[in-house]
């Protein structure tokens, strides 16, 4: 999932949609993300390009919304709500997913096992 | 015989030094001027006793301050003692008699002197990005000061420790020279010197130090031959050109160099920041090298005495052509500045009252004497100034011809000293004096640029989720023993064999990564056993770490903590083998209590895992708590990440300790400082943060 600068970043992804819960006055996702173009891409434990400055989640709160919707840990963020997530800080990030007027958050997110299982299921269908 | 030889060595350097103590004697006493004799005194006492303290001294940090305070002394009796030989010329050379044609004009005209001040001294670091982000390895510290001179006077700032994790060295002393003429050079020299505490052997024997250095390391042992051969790297490392004369006495001990220096003179001079270029001596390959960007800034003003003083003063009568048609007024004249200011009275001068009559003096005006008027007595001068486009002439009359012979003389210095001092007599330019030093004064650790950037934390949501947590948890405390964990439980549960079911894995997943990716750990902290009850809504995380977080947490999770030593029945199936629990101490108690008391941390906010946490899988839990010493992985639990992260923000702060924020074991660290090292874990490039969202 390395990009080349300059270029178009093409990616198979997956719609994840979830729902905020309400704790009193919060919402929230449950789950918790890492990465950002003001980190250190290098520490990054679950991607596979180490200098991909992504949204990665990194860890998904057991029974949580996230979790519910199928968000896995290790999945890369693209957009959510249609914001990108490719190239922001960590805090913009943040702030995008914790917005206090959105019920719900629709990602566009990516993983590995996505391109293999597309890949299988072409292998498997050739085109006609 | 090779210590016959050092001693020796010595004796001839003291020899030296008495003779050249007798020679500097002599020709103080020939020039009749005490005044250098009893400087060069003082200063060669504050010298011995800076290196007594230096032999003395144990600490690394009073052993740096004496070392500077060694060469500020050196230095200034460097300068006072070619002080003292250029007046030893001068006199000779008045002595001698000077040809005709030698003889300048003897009363040449001097400019007035001034004070000239520096201040907010700031000397950019050029770090490469690798040394930046790199966690591991000791982390190189150099302490660095600067030594101002100009003419007579040396000062030099306080002493700052540097290292990787500061973007610019930053003097805050602002100094301020008194009797600097307009043709000043103002030298700045950076000393520097390493800081490593290994390598403070000043009096290793020779064969010794060859040894170690060549069997330690290839890197380690350069430095260390480096640092015991200071020469190599500066020649002039007692900071005199004539080391002959008073050589510094060899004390064992860290030793400054030369790292870099620059001039500054009446050019340089503006009432705002400027950068100078340095010039870098030393190079790499020395142990007190600084990665430099090659430049300075600073703010130099300058306040020449005729811009603060009144040059000029007496009674005048002061006419202006084209007005009132030839009323004289009389007037009590000051010259000072860039006008002269006639007042009524002579009192109105002290008393602040505004003056009747301001005449502009700068570089425009044009002043001449008149021809002898028959109106009045002594001579008319005339002061021409150009306004917009007007030209307005002011007559001022004096009482004598003698008189108007001083003023015009005034004015004439007044001119002269304004050409001389050029851009500083524009406008009066501001010296703030530097307030006498305050005992201890507060300075936050300097950090890096990015610790000191602000953020506004209104949007956080950490503080919130860590009060709802807090909420839920007190609300768990009182249905535990109906067995209704939510689903949120298992997150805060340790041993949870027979907890819902839920995976162990999320636990054991925040487990990793705790690992300290840099060696500076400090041993003091003591993990708690996680065999702690986790039912109580325990944030059992190490203890010394939690620190951040702006929770606003409710103090009631601190009551259950009293009920710690007797737990109640129903816990003790997870307090289980509390045999293997390590003593508490009392200081790893209250370290306990401040973390309950301090809540739930901070949602979790910040959490750095290093490794992936698929290895952390295979992390059986029981193993963790069994070590608690070397495993400093923390019992989960949100605010335990967050305890990671201040850990590992204690790392990047390098030998920076949290700890020392925390005062006593009872206390709780203020909200502020909590904050503060909130922001800077979050702030810190070398974590890779993570948020819960």
């Amino acid at each position: 999932m390395s990009f080349v600068p300059g270029q178009p970043v093409t990616a198979i992804v997956q719609r994840i949609e979830i729902q905020k819960l309400r704790q009193g006055e919060n919402l929230i996702l449950g789950f918790s993300i890492g990465g950002g173009i003001d980190q250190d891409p290098g520490q990054n434990p679950f991607s596979e390009d180490k200098s991909d400055k992504g949204i990665y989640v990194t860890r998904i709160t057991p029974g949580g919304p996230a979790e519910v919707a199928g968000l896995k840990m290790g999945d890369k963020i693209m957009q959510v709500n249609g914001w990108d997530m490719t190239m922001v800080t960590h805090d913009q990030a943040r702030k995008k997913l914790t917005k206090r007027k959105e019920d719900v958050v629709r990602l566009l997110i990516t993983r590995k096992s996505l391109e293999e299982t597309v890949k299988q299921s072409m292998g498997c269908h050739p085109k006609q | 015989m090779p210590t016959d030889k050092y001693a020796d060595m010595e004796e001839k350097l003291w020899i030296l030094e008495d003779l050249n103590m007798m020679y500097i004697r002599q020709i103080a006493l020939s020039l009749q001027d005490s005044d250098i004799q009893k400087k060069i005194d003082h200063e060669i006492r504050m010298r011995d006793g800076a290196c007594k303290l230096l032999a003395a001294c144990s600490q690394r940090d009073q052993a740096l301050e004496a070392a500077k305070s060694l060469q500020t002394c050196s230095t200034r009796i460097m300068a006072y003692m070619s002080e003292l030989q250029r007046m030893k010329e001068a006199q000779v050379m008045q002595n001698v008699p000077r040809r005709a044609s030698d003889a300048g004009p003897m009363d040449e005209r001097l400019p007035c002197k001034g004070k000239v001040a520096i201040s907010d001294l700031r000397i950019p670091l050029m770090w490469k990005d690798t040394e930046y982000f790199k966690n591991k390895g000791e982390l190189h510290r150099c302490a660095v000061f600067c030594l101002l001179q100009l003419g007579g006077e040396i000062f030099d700032t306080d002493m700052v420790i540097v290292d990787r994790t500061l973007t610019d060295i930053c003097f805050d002393n602002t100094i301020v020279f008194n009797e600097a003429s307009p043709g000043f050079e103002l030298r700045v020299e950076l000393y520097s010197c390493c800081s490593e505490d290994d390598y403070s052997a000043g009096s290793t024997p020779r064969k010794l130090a060859s040894k170690l250095s060549s069997s330690l390391g290839r890197s380690a042992g350069k430095k260390f031959r480096a640092a015991m051969e200071p020469g190599a790297c500066s020649p002039v490392s007692n900071g005199g050109a004539a080391p002959l004369l008073l050589p510094v006495p060899s004390v064992p001990g860290p030793k400054y160099h030369l790292l870099a220096h620059t001039t500054l003179s009446l050019s340089h001079v503006q009432d705002s920041f400027r950068t100078h270029d340095l010039t870098i001596s030393g190079n790499e390959e020395c142990s007190y090298w600084l990665p430099l960007y090659g430049s300075m800034c600073c703010r130099l003003a300058a306040q020449p005495n005729c811009m603060t003083q009144q040059m000029m003063g007496g009674w005048l009568k002061v006419k202006q052509c084209g007005g009132d048609p030839q009323t004289w007024t009389k007037v009590y004249a000051v010259l000072k500045a860039t006008s002269l200011f006639c007042y009524q009275q002579q009192e109105d001068v002290e008393a602040n009252v505004e003056p009747a009559l301001t005449i502009g003096i700068n570089k425009e005006t044009r002043i001449r004497a008149s021809e002898r008027d028959p109106h009045s007595k002594g001579q008319n001068i005339c002061i021409s100034n150009r306004y917009g486009g007007e030209e307005v002439t002011h007559t001022l009359n004096t009482e004598s011809r003698e008189d108007t012979h001083r003023w015009m003389e005034a004015f004439w210095q007044h001119f002269y000293d304004m050409s001389q001092w050029k851009q500083c007599c524009d406008d009066l330019m501001k010296i703030e004096l530097p307030s006498p030093r305050k005992p201890a004064p507060v300075t936050p650790k300097q950090g890096s640029l990015y610790h000191e950037m602000v953020i506004e934390s209104s949007d956080d949501l950490g503080s919130t989720v860590s009060d709802i947590l807090a909420r839920r948890m007190q609300e768990l405390e009182l249905r535990s023993q109906l067995g209704m964990s939510p689903t949120w439980m298992p997150v805060f549960e340790e041993n949870c064999p027979k907890s819902t079911g839920f995976p162990v894995r999320p636990c054991s997943s925040r487990l990793s990564g705790h690992s300290p990716h840099s060696p500076h750990r400090h041993p003091s902290r003591s993990p708690v056993s996680p065999h702690r009850c986790p039912q109580l809504g325990l944030l059992s995380s190490d203890a010394s770490l939690t620190s951040d977080t702006d929770s606003h947490c409710s103090t009631s999770p601190c009551s259950h903590r009293h009920g710690w030593p007797e737990p109640p029945s129903n816990f003790s199936l997870l307090s289980s083998s509390p045999s293997r629990l390590r003593p508490r101490t009392l200081s790893l108690d209250a370290k306990l209590s401040t973390l309950r008391g301090r809540g739930y941390g901070g949602g979790g906010t910040f959490q750095c895992s290093c490794q992936p946490p698929s290895s952390s899988l295979l992390t059986p839990l029981p193993a963790s708590s069994r070590s608690p010493l070397s495993q400093r992985s923390t019992q989960t639990t949100l605010s335990c990440s967050s305890s990671t992260s201040s850990n590992s923000s204690s790392n990047s702060e390098g030998s920076h300790s949290p700890e020392s924020s925390e005062g006593g074991p009872f206390s709780r660290p203020s909200p502020a400082r909590r904050s503060l090292r909130n922001l800077r874990a979050r702030l810190d490039p070398r974590n890779w943060l993570q948020s819960q969202v």
